[in-house]
């Protein structure tokens, strides 16, 4: 239950604003959706973003199945082998894009741009703005981890 | 004025959104416009309340083309450039309404400190605000605090300020 809503759960309490609900839903599972980029890269990166924030409830929230190593070695993804150097850069561009996107190098974008091209660098980034903006709401709402 | 890092598609619409470097993907162009003109149009809170949050978040961001931006509808719903000015960081003693520092607190919170906010705080934001208020601003935060930072993420951001830009939400 959060402070203003008796709901449990992100999707219930989006319901107390109808005129959204779906119109949210259609937009954030068109980034699930892309031919651009993997889902396996977003799924590390919203993790990644939710570790950064200490936040349990998008931690352990699963938007797709990975493997249990992935999710183990990602607080230190840049000393393990199990990552590809295409999700070890978009990883790299998700925690500085966290910290600060001002911050953000040619070469980090680059490095993105190597391996999914210009859209999708586009791609990562408004993925990276709704999953930073979803974790910070499940804190702000304080919802509970499941 | 440094290089942005992907150039806008080559193809143009007309369509401010799908002619930016967004429309570099169209599977989210659509979604992103419906979700958009939502938060504008159609919830409880008014245009203006929601430009508020916007303009708060984009000052915190240092998005320069999101703070010169101004949407006529939230002129039209009674927000002016007095009003605009107040909302800096000493907004707590401008003359604004209480309402409008409780939103701009708020907003304050998503972007520095999501899980600071104190009980009094949360007491005052439930006997001001609907949990529908309270969602539609969540929200209205998010999607402006994506796309300010995506703009700052793409690169190309001029390094001083632009004149006031009045223009129409994007359909």
């Amino acid at each position: 239950m959060s402070w203003f809503s008796t709901a449990n759960s992100r999707d219930d309490i989006i319901a107390e604003a109808p005129f959204l609900a779906e119109k949210f839903h259609q937009f954030y599972r068109s980034f699930w959706q892309l031919p651009m980029l993997p889902v396996q890269t977003l799924e590390l990166c919203r993790l990644r973003i939710a570790q950064l924030h200490q936040c349990d409830t998008e931690w352990q929230r699963e938007e797709i199945a990975l493997a249990a190593i992935l999710r183990k070695d990602l607080s230190q993804w840049n000393k393990s082998t199990n990552y590809s150097e295409a999700e070890r850069a978009c990883l790299e561009f998700a925690e500085v894009y966290t910290m600060d996107p001002q911050a953000i190098s040619d070469e980090q974008a680059d490095a993105v741009k190597a391996h999914y091209g210009d859209a999708g660098l586009v791609a990562l980034i408004e993925a990276l703005g709704m999953f930073y903006g979803l974790t910070r709401v499940s804190q702000l709402w304080e919802l509970p981890a499941n | 004025m440094a290089k942005p890092r992907v150039s806008a598609p080559s193809e143009q619409t007309g369509n401010v959104v799908r002619d930016s470097a967004l429309g570099m993907v169209p599977q989210t162009v659509d979604p992103y416009l419906a979700f958009n003109k939502a938060i504008w149009h159609q919830g409880p809170l008014s245009a203006a309340e929601v430009e508020m949050a916007r303009l708060r978040n984009a000052r915190k961001v240092n998005c320069v083309f999101c703070k010169a931006v101004r949407y006529d509808i939230a002129i039209e719903a009674g927000l002016d450039e007095s009003k605009v000015e107040q909302i800096d960081d000493d907004f707590a003693n401008s003359e604004l309404s209480n309402r409008e520092k409780l939103l701009l607190a708020y907003t304050d919170f998503y972007l520095n400190d999501p899980t600071g906010m104190s009980a009094d705080f949360k007491q005052q934001m439930t006997d001001e605000f609907t949990a529908e208020e309270i969602v539609h601003l969540s929200m209205a935060i998010v999607l402006c605090n994506c796309f300010s930072r995506c703009a700052v993420s793409l690169g190309g951001m001029p390094e001083d300020d632009l004149p006031r830009m009045e223009i129409t939400v994007p359909e």
